[in-house]
């Protein structure tokens, strides 16, 4: 335990009522060997200056101690990636503070990191970078993907260690079937699963009953809910409610509203979209198109996807959820909204119903009469997992089994019960893996009566029932994939069968490819090291020889000899940071490699597929850019030269304008996208250019504010709105390009008569043009490697609505990082090298026609 | 014709008529007021033209039958129209107004030399134009015709009438008199930058404001939010649930005892900072300092009377306990009120607590932020001095000093320019994980040290401006090459280097698929990176967004008025203006 020898607490000030403290204090441990820094810094309110500037002056003092004194503590730090703790997990902290009580010196961090989501970029490069977290609290249908590549421990052993000697060791008859195996692959496990969540339909009674009387007209019940798909759209048919502009008012059922996807409507239809020995991806078949049809067949009675989608965006939530306001009458979600309920609508009359089936399941009919559950969910949720090379493998362990143990699970819940009763709210079990956990979950804490019991009671029901996704390591390209078909089948783009089958058609490459990988020849980098290093020693030898066989004079070589020093750094960093990974770029093009092994040899294999199957995304890819270059770059020059001009004609105040219109440019690229993401917020009542839009363009045309980042046609749109606020900027240059044209010029043209747009075509344009063309390349090359606004406005989930915002940077880091396919990265890589050759190139030879130089410079 | 063209024929020739009618006007203004001399019988034909042409357009349009499709709002409609269309339409439609151009040039042309010139021009016009159209049919573009109408009132219209004729007159007027030519357009050219401004200005406007609103003036259906209002609070102390400062491992926090333990320990309960916002831990009650809560004022009416007062309690029905400050007869009292009925008291101010609450949700170990201010100043410091080093001793070696080999070398260097990032970002990272460097700011600025070609480029073009009888005279008294450059050469550059730094400044604070690819920990994180994860996390809280980006960019917007003359003088220098 620390031993605190020596605390100098510096300024120490409690402040009066309001404002906050701040403690700086120098805790020595251990007798000075080392010392840590920490600062207290709470800003309560900015009441006072003269405290703040005193505050932000000792805490920058401190910041300098904090920069030069580091040390490590004597504790050992069990880092956790996957969850952050935030207001509501007191239960979660119990748990982990009886961890650290019963191992002394331990302390637990548990950080949010995007890891265990969707985004695996994180926990990748962690690994292999060789600084992992000690656990990861991950998403169980990608489990397999990291453990095909050896990046998670499998637990088997430790397992087998401890069962029987600790009552708290996990084992599969603890636990239900699905999430268990879930997080099986290739007959080990890999990790416990903890929370479990399936999902039900929740039906708005209070809307049924006002539409009771069209809904008896229909034929249909009002006082129970549909069971099956058609019962379901018949009864959205009759609860969808339309503007007089033909948007949603009300929505009756969107398929994909809440959370269903296309997996459970596919399983419910007895689809799996992976053969059972893993080599073959089935998403295409006729049971997973009838599902497709089903969801397509809903999103008409609501006006279509896209009509539904502009609904959507313009939801809200918390206490105007669109199913507490009754704007949506039904939806299929997970038992992780029930909190939501008992917080903002607890008088809320709602039913639950299983998810409605396929009439011929529910009928027993044609090849669903001998199936045996009849109505069926699907359930995801979280497991423990441990990467390789975890610094503290056996305490992860402990750990693990500490909280997923049913004591500590119910310690958990009961001190957020505890709380919550103490808010005076109920608190109502959720379904968890454990089949135990949820037996006394339900004697501890389940409600006497009311709409939340029935929630509950069935979310936990449908655990045995619930199907889970295919344990692949294909998992994440497979769920990618099903999101870009439906996407793609929803929005009409392509036909419900070619959606699938090119979804399908991609997974499958990738699963051949990683199946065939081991048949294929390792690459063997002795050779190319071998002829690379050989070649390298020899140019430099037939480079020195060549600089010996130079005559030079003393003086000269001399000079020589210092030219070379100063150059040198250049010359290594062009080695090595630019030549070499240039050449390693090439050679990993023509291979397999997702980092964890050696890369495997596949000749071109990578290009082959660029421009064969995957040709209509890298087309797509590089047509998107084309837009934004299109479009964007010639809008920012015209703004800016139009500023200059504007500035050129000898106003005053042109230091004062010139700020202002260059101020844009210094707000850091993130921060002005994320405040442009605010502006085109969706939202009318938010977001500033739709409010304005409302106002303008909708009063006059009727034409509705669009969804900007969200919709496909202006998605690009708000990209290059967002590029435009900094063009003004450009016109300091076009201002010194402008004072450089001679007045004579304009002089003598106006004599001749010559009118101001003359002279601007005739004497303007031509003595710029070497700047335009400058601008143009450098803007193209710009461009071209667009990446960060897109990768914020999407928050590096998704390819945007249609891939409307895929550009090919983006398309290479999906490829390197998400699913690890380094070779074909960097054959995209090549890729763009290539086409910023040739645009350069052509750029350069169209050049010659209209670029105007002056003769003599 | 369809309505939709009918509407839209009509529409512009309205339009012209309007446009060729106020022309006409103008022109008699100017004739009335200024009384220009020499050129009467010109303004005059210019007139009658104007009026006629305004009569044909106005009575053709008036004969044409015009539906806008929608319900038509009060007063008299000018119609709009609007033509959406994809921007490969827009390009081939470019391309015809060019092509029409030269053709027309083609023809009028003088020379046969000139007209071959024309025509070559004209098929290049019509070639891109036929792709364009060809992209515009292969991606299934359609040109949609919106029909508008803008409704104006007789009041509107006497108003815009008046104004634009007062406007007009003043600008005449004074230009009689000052007998200036071009007041009026500078007049102009102001009001139009000006205007500039402010569309340029307001993004910056709403960045602030919204940092300093409170939740309920961040989405509103009556407008936008300008001048923000806060909550007025008033302190006290809480009898039921008494708010303590405690201390959690050496840090200060806030919150309340959440159960008695034994003797004097206690269960302590964290309220703030929110990052580990109900995390208990027991303590000594005798460390327990108590502070007041700040309770939120708000009016109701009670028994038809005005009642103003401070919330004590909220409870969990949705119910609140104030207690009323005025009026006077009542104060005191403790009234228990459903929230729905009580009006919050706010005054116009700006909510400075959005700053220290989004600070207290960056994640723990971030000392509130700091260390990703740390870590950018350390990323920023190094690589500029990294890039001024490296970029001063490479440009030396290249524009001074002579050894074979150099301009060949140079020429690889100027053509790493062009050479996207993407390309060699996989191996880069391959070779910093085999360093070991993955989850440090090292492969960030290390590679400043090896200079950027466009620095080295940068410096060349300026060395060669400074004569060479410089450093002729050193080498004479016998000084090194290194004395040379930072006693000789250094001080006549300074400002090229202010520029690289600044530059290179700029280019780290905004530096994001660095960290992006190999920074894991918060504690590691720069800024920009860090601005992103939050938005991740926290993306519905835009008031707590704004703030965390308005604090990313006051450091750089300070530098820039106070290294104005760099950054303007670093666009000049390499063309890299504007985004």
């Amino acid at each position: 335990m620390p031993n605190p020898a020596l605390i100098i607490q510096a300024p120490r000030a409690i402040c009066t009522p309001g404002v906050h403290i701040f403690v700086v204090s120098v805790t020595g441990r251990d007798r000075l060997r080392e010392s840590k820094i920490e600062f207290e810094f709470d800003f309560g309110s900015l009441i006072a200056m003269t405290k703040t500037l005193r505050t932000v002056l000792v805490a920058l003092a401190a910041l300098c101690v904090c920069a030069v004194a580091s040390g490590e503590g004597q504790t050992t730090d069990l880092v956790v990636w996957g969850m952050q703790l935030g207001p509501n997990d007191q239960g979660m902290d119990a748990v982990i503070r009886r961890f650290e009580e019963s191992h002394p010196g331990v302390t637990v961090h548990m950080l949010g990191m995007g890891a265990g989501r969707m985004n695996p970029q994180k926990l990748m490069t962690a690994i292999v970078g060789g600084v992992p977290p000690d656990i990861v609290l991950q998403d169980r249908f990608s489990v397999p993907d990291w453990a095909h590549l050896g990046a998670f421990e499998p637990l088997d052993d430790l397992i087998s260690r401890d069962e029987g000697k600790d009552a708290n060791t996990p084992t599969a008859e603890q636990y239900y079937p699905a999430p268990w195996s879930e997080c099986h692959y290739e007959g080990h496990q890999y990790g416990i699963p903890w929370m479990a969540d399936t999902r039900i339909l929740y039906w708005n009674r209070a809307v049924f009953r006002q539409k009771a009387n069209d809904l008896r007209k229909a034929g249909l019940d009002p006082d129970r809910a549909p069971r099956t798909w058609s019962e379901l759209l018949a009864y959205s048919k009759v609860l969808t409610e339309f503007n007089p502009d033909g948007t949603l008012k009300r929505a009756g059922f969107m398929p994909n509203f809440g959370n269903s996807w296309l997996y459970l409507y596919a399983f419910q239809n007895e689809a799996s979209f992976m053969s059972p020995d893993g080599k073959t991806c089935t998403l295409n078949t006729p049971a997973s198109r009838e599902a497709l049809q089903f969801m397509y067949d809903g999103y008409q009675i609501c006006g279509g996807y896209a009509n539904a989608e502009k609904f959507r965006a313009s939801l809200r939530g918390n206490e105007s959820d669109p199913f507490f306001t009754g704007q949506v009458a039904m939806k299929i979600d997970g038992d992780w909204i029930m909190p939501g309920f008992i917080l903002y609508a607890p008088k809320l009359d709602f039913g639950v119903a299983p998810p409605p089936i396929p009439d011929d399941r529910y009928y027993k009919r044609g090849r669903f009469k001998d199936v045996k559950d009849r109505y069926i969910t699907w359930t995801g949720g979280f497991c423990w997992a441990i990467p390789k090379g975890a610094r503290h493998r056996d305490l992860a362990w402990e750990f693990i089994k500490h909280v997923t143990s049913t004591k500590m699970r119910m310690l958990e819940m009961s001190t957020f019960a505890g709380i919550e009763r103490e808010r005076g709210r109920p608190y109502v079990p959720r379904p968890t893996a454990q089949i135990e956990t949820n037996k006394e979950e339900i004697a501890a804490f389940m409600p006497k009566t009311g709409n939340m019991r029935a929630a509950s009671q069935l979310h936990i029901a449908m655990m045995p029932v619930a199907r889970f996704r295919p344990s692949t390591f294909a998992g994440q390209r497979l769920w990618d994939e099903h999101v870009r078909a439906t996407d793609m089948a929803l929005l009409n783009v392509m036909s419900i069968n070619d959606a699938l089958q090119s979804g399908q058609d991609r997974v499958q490459d990738y699963l051949d490819e990683v199946n065939n990988r081991d048949s294929l020849p390792v690459a063997d980098l002795t050779i190319p090291s071998v002829v690379g290093g050989a070649g390298f020693l020899l140019g430099v030898v037939l480079l020195i020889g060549w600089y010996k066989r130079q005559r030079l004079g003393k003086l000269a070589r001399h000079e020589a000899k210092w030219g070379l020093i100063f150059v040198a750094p250049w010359v290594f960093g062009f080695v090595v940071l630019t030549l070499g990974p240039m050449l390693a770029s090439l050679y990993l093009s023509f291979t397999q490699y997702n980092i964890f092994d050696a890369p495997h040899w596949t000749g071109m294999t990578n290009y082959t597929t660029m421009f064969g199957k995957d040709r209509e995304l890298i087309t797509k890819s590089f047509m998107n850019v084309l837009y934004l270059g299109g479009v964007g770059v010639p809008l920012g020059l015209v703004t800016g030269l139009a500023t200059a001009m504007l500035l050129n004609a000898g106003v005053r105040g042109l230091r004062y304008y010139r700020t202002l219109f260059y101020l844009p440019n210094v707000v850091p690229g993130i921060a002005s996208i994320i405040l442009w993401l605010w502006i085109l917020n969706a939202d009318p009542s938010r977001g500033m250019m739709n409010w304005v839009w409302q106002h303008t363009l909708t009063q006059w045309f009727g034409t509705l504010p669009p969804a900007w980042i969200a919709s496909e046609a202006w998605a690009k749109p708000a990209l290059i709105t967002m590029g435009l606020w900094g063009a003004a900027g450009g016109m300091i240059l076009w201002l010194a390009g402008l004072k450089g044209i001679p007045n004579q010029l304009y002089e003598a043209a106006s004599i001749d008569g010559a009118s101001a747009i003359q002279q601007f075509w005739s004497i303007t344009v031509p003595q710029l043009s070497p700047l335009i063309f400058f601008q143009t390349i450098i803007g193209g090359i710009g461009v071209l490697q667009t990446f960060d606004n897109v990768y914020v406005a999407l928050n590096g989930q998704g390819t945007g609505p249609n891939d409307s915002l895929l550009v090919p940077v983006y398309y290479l880091f999906q490829h390197a990082f998400y699913y690890f396919k380094l070779g074909y990265a960097s054959a995209i890589a090549w890729m763009i090298f290539l086409i910023a050759l040739v645009v350069t190139g052509l750029q350069f030879l169209v050049a010659k026609k209209w670029v105007h130089y002056e003769v003599d410079s | 014709m369809s309505a939709r063209w009918l509407f839209v024929v009509g529409t512009f020739l309205s339009w012209a008529g309007w446009i060729a009618l106020g022309r006409g006007a103008y022109v008699a203004l100017r004739l009335w007021i200024a009384q220009e001399t020499g050129t009467e019988a010109r303004k005059k034909r210019t007139i009658v033209s104007s009026a006629a042409v305004a009569a044909v357009c106005l009575l053709l349009a008036e004969f044409i039958p015009m539906s806008s499709g929608r319900p038509q709002g009060g007063g008299w409609g000018v119609p709009l129209v609007w033509f959406l269309m994809p921007f490969t339409m827009v390009g081939a439609l470019g391309c015809a107004a060019f092509a029409v151009v030269r053709l027309v040039q083609a023809v009028t042309a003088i020379t046969a030399e000139e007209r071959k010139a024309k025509i070559g021009s004209l098929v290049v016009w019509v070639v891109v134009g036929g792709l364009f159209v060809w992209w515009f049919v292969h991606s299934k573009g359609e040109v949609q015709v919106f029909r508008g109408v803008v409704s104006v009132t007789p009041v509107k219209l006497l108003v815009t009438v008046l104004f634009a004729f007062v406007a007009v007159a003043v600008m005449v007027w004074s230009e009689r008199l000052a007998r200036a030519r071009g007041l009026v357009k500078k007049a102009v050219i102001h009001v139009v930058l000006i205007a500039g401004c402010i569309v340029f200005g307001v993004p910056f406007a709403w960045l602030l404001v919204t940092s300093f609103k409170e939740e309920n003036d961040i989405s509103t259906a009556q407008g936008m939010v300008w001048v923000p209002r806060v909550q007025l609070t008033v302190p006290f102390y809480d009898k039921k649930e008494p708010l303590y400062t405690a201390t959690f491992r050496g840090r200060g926090v806030r919150g309340k005892v959440a159960k008695v333990l034994s003797g004097d320990q206690v269960l302590f309960e964290v309220e703030r900072p929110f990052n580990i916002r109900g995390r208990e831990f027991e303590t000594d009650r005798n460390s327990l300092t108590e502070i007041p809560r700040q309770g939120r004022v708000v009016s109701f009416e009670q028994n038809g009377k005005k009642v103003q007062g401070y919330v004590i309690e909220d409870v969990d029905n949705g119910d609140v306990i104030v207690k009323v400050q005025s009026p006077p007869a009542l104060k005191g009292q403790e009234i228990k009120k459903s929230l729905l009925d009580t009006e919050p008291v706010r005054k116009i101010g700006l909510r400075t607590a959005n700053y220290s609450e989004m600070l207290e949700w960056l994640p723990y170990d971030t000392f509130y932020g700091f260390a990703y201010l740390k870590n950018t100043l350390v990323l920023v410091v190094m690589s500029v001095l990294g890039s001024v080093l490296s970029a001063l001793v490479v440009g030396y070696g290249f524009s001074r000093l002579r050894f074979p080999g150099r301009e060949k070398l140079f020429a690889v260097m100027l053509s790493t320019l062009m050479l996207p990032a993407a390309v060699t970002m996989l191996p880069t990272f391959l070779i910093f994980k085999y360093l070991g460097w993955i989850d440090t700011l090292y492969p960030l600025w290390v590679p400043t040290f090896f200079a950027s070609a466009f620095n080295v480029f940068l410096l060349r073009q300026f060395f060669k401006t400074i004569p060479m009888e410089l450093e002729d005279a050193s080498k004479i008294d016998g000084c090194s090459y290194v004395r040379t450059l930072y006693q000789v050469m250094v001080p006549q550059i300074q400002p090229v280097l202010a520029c690289i730094a600044i530059w290179t400044f700029m280019a780290q604070w905004n530096n994001f698929m660095g960290p992006l690819i190999y920074i894991s920990t918060p504690e590691k994180m720069p800024i920009a990176y860090a601005l992103q994860m939050f938005q991740g996390e926290r993306g519905g809280e835009f008031a707590l967004m704004m703030s965390f980006a308005t604090l990313a960019t006051i450091p750089t917007v300070l530098l820039f008025f106070f290294a104005q003359r760099y950054f303007i003088e670093g666009v000049q220098l390499t063309g890299l203006g504007g985004r």
